[in-house]
């Protein structure tokens, strides 16, 4: 479990010391794809723990999700509209869920092993 | 480890977001560009694009007066109007004669005290093009230079030892520099201001003397003879 860690830890770091920048107007996008990245992240690890993780469902997921996310802020702009908004509520939604049953799950593996 | 080949690919993903997530933070976190001029920057600022803006209203409003004047004599003399506006092209390229209200400056050599005029009989290009600048900034409209028009393509500099205008040489002095404004209050200020802007000073170092007359009412500005080479000259888009 600490290698997906690991692999986040590592890509802060190549990015931290790449320096790389986008143009400022772009950065509305990106921080969309990163909140559809991350819920998309919570749900593989919650897929995981509950064992019914699909490699395909998973990565094929995060490649969508960041298009739907980015498409629909895009779109938004031009219609005048702040459409990112619900891919925010949802993807929020969505990431609040995953994380409190990955704590759950995770609470009852602990306190199960304790009573062990 | 149980399914690496699972937590590879997890992993990766792993590293694009975290990845992501550093190039967002770095874009964010660079410093605003902050307005930093102050109310009287700002005000200039304010004055010279409200001319700006007056200059672009007249000129539209100039360009829809001919507008109409096209379509209101269309039937009738379709070439008289073009003609007319031919001329008034070649007006403002400087290809004709125009006579108005204006400055005539004199260069001569520097006479010094004891009444010798000083050898040398030459103006270099730059300085010429410096008391150019000087009366253009300050109202100056049309300008010739020893009877020799100056236009846009006008080009002052040194072939040879000789300083040339246009071809034409300015080798002999004293020549006359003729200037033309919109009107007698506008020579009176551009005589004004020739005559305190440090320009006299640095012909002076150059041994030359430049002679300010009175403002006159009629002064005649011959037209830009030679062609007008436009085959590089492309329309802006």
């Amino acid at each position: 479990m600490w290698l997906p860690f690991m692999g986040l830890v590592i890509g802060v770091i190549i990015g931290l010391l790449t320096d790389i920048r986008i143009p400022p107007e772009y950065s509305n996008y990106l921080s969309i794809a990163i909140l559809a990245a991350l819920d998309t992240l919570f749900g593989g690890i919650r897929a995981q723990l509950q064992n019914i993780y699909d490699e395909k469902v998973f990565v094929s997921g995060f490649f969508f999700n960041i298009l739907l996310a980015a498409s629909l802020a895009f779109l938004g702009v031009h219609l005048g509209v702040d459409l990112y908004l619900a891919a925010v509520f949802a993807f929020g939604v969505r990431l609040f869920q995953n994380i409190a049953v990955i704590r759950r799950i995770l609470l009852t593996k602990w306190t199960s092993n304790g009573e062990k | 480890m149980v399914g690496t080949q699972k937590h590879f690919y997890f992993t990766v993903t792993a590293s694009i977001v975290g990845f992501m997530v550093a190039i967002q933070f770095q874009t964010v976190s660079e410093p605003v560009n902050r307005d930093t001029r102050d109310t009287w920057e700002l005000r200039n600022d304010l004055m010279s694009e409200k001319e700006i803006q007056s200059d672009l209203l007249q000129e539209i409003r100039t360009i829809e007066d001919k507008l109409t004047k096209y379509e209101n004599d269309r039937e009738q003399s379709k070439g008289e109007l073009l003609k007319e506006t031919l001329e008034e092209f070649k007006i403002e390229a400087g290809m004709t004669d125009v006579t108005g209200p204006g400055i005539i400056l004199t260069l001569q050599p520097l006479v010094n005290e004891l009444g010798q005029e000083a050898p040398t009989s030459y103006v270099s290009p730059s300085l010429l093009q410096r008391l150019l600048n000087e009366l253009n900034m300050y109202g100056a409209l049309h300008i010739s230079i020893d009877g020799q028009r100056v236009i846009n393509t006008s080009v002052i500099r040194d072939i040879g030892t000789v300083t040339k205008i246009d071809g034409h040489s300015l080798n002999k002095l004293p020549f006359e520099i003729k200037v033309i404004t919109k009107d007698s209050e506008e020579a009176e200020k551009l005589l004004k201001r020739i005559e305190i802007s440090p320009i006299v000073g640095d012909f002076f170092i150059d041994n030359l003397q430049v002679t300010l007359a009175q403002p006159e009412e009629d002064i005649v500005i011959p037209g830009y003879q030679d062609t007008i080479r436009i085959r590089y000259m492309e329309p802006v888009e």
